[in-house]
């Protein structure tokens, strides 16, 4: 099947604006504007049961629905700050497909009836932003940003933001913050962004890779977008694929395709041929999944991958095999949370440092049980009491990790 | 009757060959036990420095409230203690003192210690309350002496850093 | 009207309006849910995680909108699968709150136990150890055993200094922001800020001179640890070895509730003394806050300068001497002079100090005179604000009008109160001749030159959209002060004032009517007990006999001075041995208002109690009792055995005070957020207040009598002339007055004196910010640093008030 979202892998030039208008681009948008009510196409996103990209998979159409018609003005807001280890796949659309995913904020922005569209974009990406600034101007120049658009009252302009390197700012509301020029903080939800948002108006914040499939559903209509993939997640996934894997990439595949597929046929197998020992699906921040020809067999969707104990996530398949120690794999996601934790609370501000200390002397030889299930309680400990998801995602590798390979920290296998 | 005299009269003559177990205080002086609680005693690490940080864990500990504290300032010019504080004031009234040891227990830098003298005298009241420089321990040499002149940034911890519990 | 909810918690159901927290209702139904960040005067973060409940909510049918009812025809209640902080969730009907069940226990546990691995061991040298909620919380809910390596603890910067006065421990700070959170929210200074994030997360001072607040002290009251503590009780004495006495700070008209910390010494020689000041709760007039002044400035009460003894002029000399000679002489002058006798008091007295002089002025036909710069308390006796007054009550739809007074540097808690008003959405209109720190928050800002106080004030009883905001209110009041004034200029201000509040029908109820920013606490009470400034004091002076109590006229004014030397007989009764003592022929040592009881009037009006906190100073006797002691020697009988009795007098004998007395002050009711007690986590370490609200005094307009306000003289002020230069006063928070300056560190605070000179002015006399200049006024010459303001006009300059420059009133000054 032709990429419908890496597109220029077989259009190279499509990050041009007149190869990407000569290739249907700008028509959904077009349509949007002048035919369609803003509920209407809400409607129809909705029905496609796009679910967002960015890892929580919460379905995009009832979100733009929950927005807030009592208070103006809306925003709409791009989560472009990919700081997630082993993500890399927003990257790559905005690099070569920019425009589809500036199509779909645009119409995002017509069906909730913003005026004003940020993209949050993190500032490792410094170079990629000015290109996407050159985009944005090239749109407004032939109209399809700015005032009055196609004849009809609608305006809008698209802003790019640069964050300043804090994995914090990809949690929506630390996102809002900073947007407005405060401590990137996370605030305490409810309320939630679609009633209290950007200077707490309500506002959308969708991930890159969720805006670029709304054009081709607004085209192609709701029903074409669900006969790809599974009932659960009708679609496409940009997977990115890394550990030791052959290939190492971003793969984009139908849901439905079982890891197996993903990791010999697309991904060319394991280095040396050696077996997987373990797959994180949704990049640091996932729960390990122990491999085996079940596993293996799998096709890939929200549900199924819930059903083996972890979490989809932002699909960033991170492959380990029998070389790697569990412990090691720990012990860098826990560096990783405790350099990112925002600090706001006090369960994962002391967590993250702890659990950190602990996993460094396990991971330096002190791999007695004690250490080891002073880390695990620890990290149980951390859990359902923080402020966002950050502390939690910090636990699940640790808590999965320890549960389900006991051999890499000495230990018996635990019921 | 008579054996029964007989007896009486053989342990009184034992008791006449045997050494009498009376110390003959105060020219000799039994040995106190290692846990003996007598008169209390400031003590000080090697380098001179107090251990007491004027903390009045003890005067709070103290059930009789005998302790009087007062707390100052440390600084590297004029050093006390380790650390940021120190005793000023330190007065224990020994007529209310009830040598339970309280305050020995509650001490964070076991300075306060009840040591082994228990020859203890006034002739008035205003002699019973012990100041500072009649609890503190004697130093082997002047130079130990505080307050002291310290090196910047030296002494900063007020309690000595703690190992680890041997497992 | 709220709608009430009703909800469960531990079982315990209870009524409470709607837009409550769970852990505010809690507290009402008497249950003590354990927080840190959270503090009922801020706004809510849920970031210490301290407060983890279960909650359960009725689950409602979505499509019908009812609850859904279980077996037992109850609502079934749907429990979050993971506890949620109390202080974040407002309370819905029908809520059930757990806070003892096994999962709330397990999390208050786990997060006592995060937070004591960074914190440092530091409990035995920390000053906050006694009444510190961390280690209260860590005593109820903690772990009891450690499981941190000790070696993993993260070390951080300790004993940092941000700004003088307080102290800053990174290491035991729990990032909990109530401090920044207090400065940014409450006092509207955000000098404080976190930096850095994760573990690294530390408080930083923003500010240039560090922690540029006179709110900072605050800041220790709130934080639950010792990171924040003040310099100037660092390691004085531990909580419990304290005892406290109730008092009124006498800094400032607001009257502040305070509470005297004390211990006998063995540094002060055995004797009793204060160790520090703490904030009492009086929710309508300081809430829980005092400024940095009446945190810190109580230190002349102690000074070694302090007279202890009666001292007598002979051979031109000061000899100490009994208080039977030295009253004997004083009554027999005094009786000689009869009518020609002045008293001249001061605000700094407590009403019952006050009453006794004006009886014995009365009994002797004598005058009793306001040693005051500032007019206008007449008018405020009669349309002062009401019975209820509480600006915590203003907001939407009220306005509030500040006039000619800086309240910063006056009445800092009143600049506090007034801006939370302002933030609830009450008009605030400043009117000031420059820029003042209350401008920020003033919905409209009036600038005018100096001169022209009497026409702004009038132009706000024409028409015109501020004029419009004043007179639409529903409760307006009018704070006016002598910035820029002397006692003539605030008296015509005071007379424009009252006129306005007459017009627009603003007097009479609470809420309403007209306060003077005075200069000294009790201003107002002299005022009540009908003392009157003198406009030419110099001028009646002479030949008199004068009775000086807690004034300094010598010092203030070199024309006094010499109006001194010619009078006739002179009796200084004072703290110090000031200038004025210098001059007089009979010195009496009186007590400060911490060692004896008493009662101020504040600006609002309110009758409050202070009760003593440590012993007379030597052979000192309260003011009341030493003016009772002459008096009775020229056989006017007045109370002097305790202020209860004098009091009593003086409710009896003026109106205002009718049905008041020492029992009345010193009731309370309950006041919420409720603070002290236990759990010193909710409200911090501000003092419960059990011994006294005060009561506002009733005014003739609350009466409903008629009130006589005179009409307001249009004529111009003092006004710059061409090629002149007007020195103005205004009055500085830290100055070098009496009851400042002997605490010597806020001598940096305190700082040179300066004039503030318009850029154009400084141009013209060729000098620039930083330089020396010398001044010269009428018999005064001085110098002082010059200062650039631009919101000033250029034929004026500023001269703070007691920083050593005798000025009292706009004067035209030679600069070089």
């Amino acid at each position: 099947m032709a990429h419908i979202l890496l597109r220029h892998r077989e259009i190279p030039r499509i990050n041009e604006i007149d190869i990407y208008e000569k290739n249907g681009g700008f028509k959904a948008f077009k349509q949007a504007v002048k035919n369609m009510e803003p509920t209407e196409v809400t409607a129809v996103v909705k029905d496609s049961s796009l679910r967002g990209r960015g890892g929580a998979g919460f379905p995009t159409g009832m979100k733009w629905s929950f927005i807030d018609n009592n208070s103006w003005p809306h925003y709409v807001v791009a989560n472009a700050d990919e700081s997630e280890p082993g993500a890399f796949k927003d990257r790559e659309l905005i690099e070569s497909n920019p425009f589809q995913f500036l199509e779909g904020m645009a119409i995002s922005s017509y069906a909730v009836g913003a005026n004003i569209a940020y993209i949050y974009i993190r500032g490792e990406f410094w170079e990629l932003t000015a290109t996407l600034d050159e985009k944005i101007a090239e749109m407004e120049k032939l109209g399809y940003l700015g005032n009055k658009l196609f004849g009809s009252d609608y305006s809008l302009k698209i802003y790019t933001h640069l964050g300043a390197g804090a994995y914090i700012c990809g949690e929506e509301t630390a996102l809002l913050e900073s947007l407005e020029g405060k401590r990137g903080l996370p605030r305490v939800r409810p309320p939630f962004p679609p009633s209290f948002g950007l200077y707490g108006k309500p506002t959308v914040v969708n991930n890159v890779e969720t805006f670029a499939n709304v054009p081709l559903i607004i085209d192609k209509g709701a029903d074409w977008f669900k006969s790809i993939g599974t009932p659960d997640s009708a679609g496409v996934k940009i997977f990115s694929l890394s550990g030791r894997i052959r290939k190492p990439g971003n793969y984009e595949l139908p849901f439905g395709t079982t890891f197996r597929e993903l990791i010999y046929e697309h991904g060319g197998g394991i280095i040396e041929g050696r077996p997987v020992k373990a797959i994180m699906a949704a990049g640091a921040s996932s729960s390990m999944i122990l491999v085996d020809d079940k596993v293996l067999d799998t096709p890939i969707d929200y549900a199924s991958v819930r059903k083996l104990g972890a979490d989809l996530g932002s699909a960033s398949v991170i492959v380990i095999d029998d070389t790697v120690s569990i412990d090691w794999v720990i012990n860098k996601t826990l560096n990783f949370f405790e350099h990112e934790s925002c600090g706001k609370c006090t369960p994962c501000r002391e967590g993250t440092y702890w659990m950190q200390h602990l996993s460094q002397s396990i991971h330096a030889g002190n791999k007695r049980k004690q250490d080891v299930d002073l880390l695990y309680n620890v990290a149980k400990q951390m859990q359902n009491k923080c402020l966002c998801a950050l502390g939690e995602f910090a636990t699940m590798a640790v808590v999965t990790g320890i549960e389900r390979f006991p051999q890499d920290f000495n230990l018996e296998v635990r019921e | 009757m008579l054996k029964e005299l007989g007896r009486g009269l053989i342990t009184t003559f034992k008791m006449l060959l045997e050494s009498p177990v009376t110390i003959q205080y105060p020219e000799e002086k039994r040995p106190v036990r290692p846990r003996f609680r007598g008169r209390h005693v400031l003590k000080r690490y090697d380098n001179g420095l107090e251990k007491c940080i004027g903390c009045s864990l003890c005067a709070a500990a103290c059930p009789a409230d005998a302790i009087f504290v007062e707390s100052a300032e440390n600084t590297d010019e004029e050093r006390y203690a380790p650390g940021e504080r120190y005793a000023s004031t330190y007065e224990i009234n020994m007529l209310r003192c009830i040598f339970c040891g309280f305050c020995e227990d509650a001490c964070p830098t076991e300075a306060i210690v009840l040591g082994a003298n228990y020859e203890l005298t006034f002739t008035n009241r205003r002699d019973a309350i012990y100041t500072k420089d009649s609890l503190l321990e004697a130093v082997p040499s002047p130079e130990l002496l505080t307050p002291q002149k310290v090196e910047p940034g030296e002494y900063t911890r007020s309690i000595p850093e703690m190992e680890d519990p041997k497992l | 009207m709220t709608k009430q909810v009703t909800l469960t918690i531990d079982g315990i159901q209870i009524d409470v309006p709607d837009e409550t927290l769970v852990v505010d209702a809690a507290k009402k139904a008497g249950i003590d849910i354990p927080v840190f960040c959270y503090h009922p005067k801020m706004e809510p973060v849920g970031m210490c995680r301290m407060c983890l409940v279960e909650i359960g909510r009725p689950m409602i049918n979505r499509s019908t909108g009812q609850p859904v009812l279980n077996e037992d025809g109850q609502p079934t209640m749907q429990f979050m699968p993971k506890p949620e902080t109390a202080c974040t969730n407002l309370v819905s009907e029908g809520m059930v709150v757990l806070t003892q069940s096994e999962s709330a226990k397990e999390a208050q546990k786990d997060i006592i136990e995060f937070l004591l691995t960074s914190h440092p061991l530091d409990c035995p040298i920390c000053d906050k150890g006694g009444e510190c909620p961390l280690q209260n919380l860590t005593m109820e809910h903690g772990p009891g055993k450690s499981r941190f390596l000790f070696d993993g603890k993260f070390k951080m910067e300790k004993q940092i200094r941000l700004g003088e006065l307080i102290v800053l421990d990174r290491e035991r700070c729990i990032i909990c922001a109530r401090c920044v959170r207090f400065q940014e929210e409450v006092a509207g200074q955000a000098v404080l800020a976190i930096d850095d994030r994760g573990r690294g997360s530390e408080i930083i001072s923003v500010s240039e001179p560090g922690f540029d607040s006179v709110f900072s002290g605050n800041t220790t009251d709130i934080c639950p640890v010792g990171a924040l503590t003040t310099t100037d009780f660092r390691f004085g004495a531990r909580p419990w070895e304290l005892l406290s006495a109730a008092s009124i700070c006498g800094q400032c008209p607001v009257g502040c509730n305070i509470t005297f910390n004390t211990r006998r010494e063995a540094k002060s020689a055995g004797k009793v003394v204060i160790k520090r000041v703490m904030p009492r709760q009086n929710e309508q007039v300081n809430e829980t806050w005092i400024c940095d002044k009446g945190r810190f400035a109580y230190h002349y009460a102690k000074s070694k300068e302090r007279l202890s003894k009666p001292l007598l002029r002979k051979d031109d000399k000061l000899k100490t001497t009994s208080w039977s000679s030295a009253t004997k002489l004083v009554a027999e002058k005094l009786g000689e002079a009869g009518k020609d006798t002045i008293v001249l008091a001061s605000g700094r007295l407590s009403n019952e100090d006050l009453f006794n002089l004006k009886s014995l002025a009365d009994g002797l036909g004598g005058k009793a005179v306001l040693y005051t710069e500032m007019g206008g308390g007449d008018l405020v006796t009669q349309i002062g604000v009401g019975q209820g007054t509480n600006f915590s009550d203003m907001g939407q739809g009220d306005a509030i009008f500040v006039i000619a007074s800086d309240l910063y540097e006056e009445a800092p808690i009143w600049w506090l109160r007034v801006k939370q008003a302002a933030d609830r959405g009450a008009k605030l209109i400043v009117a000031n001749s420059r820029e003042t720190k209350l401008d920020k928050f003033a919905n409209f800002v009036v600038r005018y030159s100096n001169g022209d106080e009497v026409k702004t004030v009038q132009d706000l009883g024409g028409t015109g959209k501020i004029a419009q905001a004043f007179s639409k209110a529903d409760n307006a009041i009018v704070l006016f002060g002598s910035d820029g004034l002397g006692l003539e200029g605030s008296t015509h201000l005071a007379t424009a004032c009252a006129n306005l509040l007459e017009e627009t029908g603003h007097i009479g109820k609470a809420n309403n009517g007209l306060i003077g920013v005075w200069p000294k606490a009790n201003d107002q009470g002299a005022w009540e007990l009908g003392f009157h400034p003198e406009p030419d004091l110099a001028a009646i002076l002479k030949g008199k006999a004068v009775y000086i109590v807690g004034a300094d006229p010598a010092n203030d004014n070199p024309a006094l001075a010499k109006a001194l030397k010619k009078a006739k007989f002179v009796v200084v009764q004072d703290l110090f041995r000031t200038a004025t003592a210098e001059l007089a022929d009979v010195i009496l040592p009186a007590q400060t208002y911490t060692e004896r009881d008493g009662t101020f009037t504040s600006g609002e009006r309110r009758a409050q109690r202070f009760y003593a906190a440590v012993p007379g100073l030597g052979e000192s006797k309260p003011d009341y009792a030493i003016t009772s002691e002459i008096a009775e020697k020229l056989n006017i009988q007045l109370e002097g055995t305790s202020s209860v009795l004098v009091f009593e007098k003086l409710a009896a004998s003026v109106k205002d005070f009718a049905g008041l007395s020492y029992a009345k002050l010193a009731e309370v009711t309950e006041q919420w957020p409720i603070v002290g007690r236990g759990d010193l986590y909710y409200g911090g370490s501000t003092y419960e207040n059990t011994q006294g609200l005060g009561v506002q005094l009733v005014s003739a307009s609350d009466r409903g009598e008629t009130v006589s306000i005179p009409k307001v003289r249009n004529d111009a002020g003092l006004r710059p002339k061409k090629d002149e230069l007007l020195a103005v006063p205004i009055t500085k928070l830290y100055d070098r007055g009496t009851t400042v300056a002997p605490t010597e560190f806020l001598t940096e605070r305190i700082g040179d004196v300066t004039i503030a000179l318009h850029p154009e002015a400084a141009k013209k006399l060729g000098v620039e910010a930083g330089k020396r200049v010398k001044i010269s006024f009428e018999d005064v010459e001085g110098e002082a640093v010059v200062k650039i303001d631009e919101t000033i006009s250029a034929g004026v300059a500023l001269v703070p008030r007691s920083m050593g420059l005798a000025i009292r009133e706009p004067v035209v000054i030679k600069v070089q």
